[in-house]
């Protein structure tokens, strides 16, 4: 069976290459813009980046009577979120556009799912009747498809692992097949606005444009960063149990996988620690190389080479490495050994602080 | 390596690149690959060497002589250039498979550590601590036995059946070869796979490896929301499903008191699993054997899940699957540790390649050599040593494969 979307479709999806396709053809021009006849749609368009920058989570509503209005505001939306030049107001804006098409893609179904997914390149279908999988699914993506998409998620059931995957697809529900188009069309919107904007607004749309610069400096303002501060002293007691035991290995003098050496470094790097101390820890080992080691450590970090510096494995790639020894019990909820220590520190810091009150 | 070892062994590495070089061939796209080399003086890595054409890679392979030749599995626009400069463009998929990841019985046969502070030598793999001086360093020589190259070629028969039947490539897409010492390589070099990032490599290493895998997602539930029987997956069932189901049946058909309590079940549940063997053997037949036992829980079937996944999943080494900068053997090249030839071969011929036979570089020749101690080993139809301090003249591929791992030297 194959859909074809319609106009209605273009409206709440205006992503689609056949709605941009469509809007071209309505030839609307940034000049044309200041005519008052394109009021409703310049109207519609600043209040779809509005409503992103005052909702949290941020969100675009979907205003189901006016097709043509939605349709053509969007690309004008896009244009007045690009003119903004604002990293943080496009970023919010392609989220709520995404989070918009996943609030309707959730409600179709699947053969319509298909269809905006294909829309993307995606390999994707529908389901059969004696598929051997459970029959809970109604699309199976190629995995190439759901890997690119799946990377901001942490739970365990996105884990490839954890997924039926046959014959190079992995099946999913309508549901599930709609969150991982907003990641595709949240990336998708946000190329979109990259791309600068290389002609003169017309006054109306500049002014617009200005008003969003004003909602987002006064809602956002110093929005106050946390931040914890590591102790210059690296605190060896607050260390994770992975990174206790590379440490601990280093100072004796084991072998350490070129793997842990890795995380090791990297991690003592960004607890504070200074290089020249990280090479002394791994003086014991037997094969120590000064030249190489200084080279090595210094690379992570970022004083050489790709000048990049390295931010320690997460979680997850210590187990895929094999580096996890096993959860302890403040591991729980975790995903990051960083964040262990920040939390260990502060743990400890309370304790000192209530201790001396007494 | 005594100069007089390694000069022999470097000559006959250039005799083979000099009559052999043609059978060396280009990766796809070798213009855009870096190309590495371990060579014989001071063991020096030459690194970011690039290559027009094939020619010119055999002809630098007959002027130089490496002991390691090495191709990045990376698709540059200037592999030349230095890595931040290189413009990474994708990479092949790669899988490593090599017996070091693997505990077999007989490395403790083969295998021999020497304390790096008194020289205390032992066999199998060394302990924490050296018994005689305390130090935490040793040097280990590990031998390509046929033992860990079998149970080698049992983990990659594993990754190629996961690769062809969940993620669904097909036996031309899967190409796999001998790495010339200890294990196999499996590479994937379809465009499909060309762009796939780090992370996504993880995924896929963890999928191969059973990482993270919770058997919740696989079937493994308790009925009637919670209150009544378990369920789970079945031996016919595609997927992680299935091999959770093998896994399973196969550690519950053989497992023995010591075994299931070492997986960490409590006393009462080992009892009950044995003196009811049978009717768990029987139970595939139906449900599997789930609900079956009383007192064996949700936990208690993780825990065997967890066994059982361990043998379903194929041993690689993920650090050469994610990393999308990785050198790799180039193919038809003499590995310096055993004067093996890396070479490729038909997937669905994995269950009777026979890497003694098929990588023997050395067709013709002998040598003598003093070998001070080897274990019994063979090269093609041939079956050598066991040898202690002793001279002996040996086939030439038997003699360098002794003199490459440091067991042997020249004789006068």
């Amino acid at each position: 069976m194959n859909l074809v979307l319609t106009k209605s479709d273009w409206a709440k999806y205006p992503f689609v290459p056949e709605a941009t396709e469509y809007i071209k053809t309505l030839d609307l021009k940034v000049d044309s813009l200041a005519r008052p006849e394109f009021e409703p749609i310049l109207n519609r368009a600043e209040s779809r980046v509005k409503e992103a920058l005052l909702t949290n989570p941020p969100k675009v509503s979907y205003l189901e009577h006016d097709d043509e209005v939605e349709l053509s505001s969007f690309p004008v939306a896009v244009l007045i979120a690009t003119a903004t030049a604002d990293e943080f107001i496009k970023k919010r804006y392609a989220l709520a556009e995404a989070r918009r098409a996943y609030e309707l893609l959730r409600n179709e179904d699947k053969w319509k799912v298909r269809e905006v997914a294909k829309a993307f390149g995606w390999r994707v279908n529908v389901v059969t009747n004696g598929a051997p999988v459970p029959r809970i699914y109604d699309l199976k993506l190629h995995f190439v498809d759901f890997l690119r998409n799946v990377k901001a998620f942490h739970e365990s059931n996105w884990k490839l692992i954890n997924r039926t995957m046959l014959n190079g697809e992995v099946y999913l529900t309508t549901q599930e097949a709609a969150r991982l188009l907003q990641e595709e069309i949240r990336r998708h919107i946000e190329a979109k606005l990259q791309a600068g904007v290389g002609f003169t607004l017309p006054p109306n749309v500049a002014k617009r444009v200005e008003e969003l610069r004003r909602i987002r400096r006064e809602r956002f303002r110093g929005a106050p960063t946390i931040k914890v501060e590591f102790t210059e002293k690296t605190a060896v007691d607050a260390f994770p149990p992975c990174i206790r035991r590379l440490y601990e290995a280093a100072v004796s003098g084991s072998h350490l996988s070129h793997a842990g050496r890795f995380a090791l470094t990297s991690f003592l790097l960004n607890v504070g620690m200074p290089p020249s101390k990280i090479v002394d820890l791994f003086r014991s080992s037997s094969d120590f190389n000064e030249r190489m080691t200084r080279y090595q450590v210094e690379h992570i970090a970022g004083l050489r080479g790709s000048r990049t510096k390295y931010t320690p494995y997460a979680c997850d790639t210590l187990r895929t490495h094999g580096l996890c020894p096993g959860e302890e019990k403040l591991c729980q909820g975790i995903r990051h050994p960083l964040t262990y220590y920040r939390r260990k520190l502060m743990a400890s810091a309370k304790k000192t602080r209530s201790a001396d009150q007494e | 390596m005594t100069v007089d070892r390694e000069s022999f062994i470097k000559s006959k590495f250039r005799e083979f690149y000099e009559s052999s070089s043609s059978r060396i061939e280009a990766p796809p796209s070798i213009e855009m690959r870096e190309f590495g080399f371990l060579l014989f003086k001071e063991k020096v890595m030459v690194r970011h060497k690039g290559f027009r054409d094939v020619e010119s890679l055999r002809s630098f392979l007959r002027g130089t002589v490496p002991l390691h030749a090495y191709y990045s599995a990376a698709y540059y626009v200037a592999p030349e250039e230095p890595m931040e400069r290189k413009g990474w463009v994708g990479a092949d998929l790669y899988f490593d498979i090599d017996a070091d990841h693997i505990p077999t019985p007989c490395r403790k046969l083969h295998d021999v550590w020497v304390c790096r502070g008194c020289g205390f030598k032992g066999r199998g793999t060394h302990p924490a601590k050296c018994p005689i001086c305390g130090r935490q360093s040793f040097t280990e020589k590990t031998w390509p036995c046929e033992v860990c190259l079998e149970a080698a070629r049992r983990e990659t028969i594993k990754l190629v059946d996961i690769l062809s039947e969940d993620f669904g490539l097909s036996q031309s897409e899967i190409k796999v070869s001998f790495s010339g010492h200890r294990g196999y390589h499996v590479k994937v070099e379809s465009d499909e796979m060309k762009g796939l990032d780090s992370a996504a490599r993880k995924e896929i290493a963890d999928y191969v490896t059973g990482t993270g895998l919770d058997a919740k997602f696989h079937g493994l539930k308790a009925t009637e929301g919670g209150a009544g029987p378990l369920a789970g997956p079945h031996l016919g069932d595609s997927g992680w499903r299935g091999r959770i189901a093998r896994g399973v049946y196969d550690f519950l058909l053989k497992a023995d008191r010591e075994s299931l309590e070492e997986i960490g079940l409590r006393r009462k549940v080992v009892e009950t699993i044995l003196e009811n063997r049978e009717a768990v053997v029987r139970s595939w037949d139906s449900g599997g054997p789930w609900g079956i036992l009383r007192g064996v829980g949700l936990q208690s079937w993780k825990l065997i899940i967890k066994k059982g996944v361990e043998a379903q999943a194929a041993k690689i080494d993920t650090v050469v699957t994610t990393d999308i900068h990785r050198l790799i053997r180039l193919e038809n090249t003499l590995h310096g540790k055993t004067g093996l030839l890396k070479v490729a071969f038909p997937t669905d011929e994995i269950e009777v390649f026979d890497p003694f036979k098929s990588a023997v570089a050395f067709k013709r020749g002998e040598a003598t050599v003093f070998i001070e101690e080897a274990p019994e080993f063979r090269i093609g139809e041939e079956v050598f040593g066991p040898f202690k301090n002793e001279k002996v003249e040996l086939p030439l591929s038997a003699a360098l494969l002794l003199l490459c791992k440091g067991m042997a030297e020249v004789a006068q």
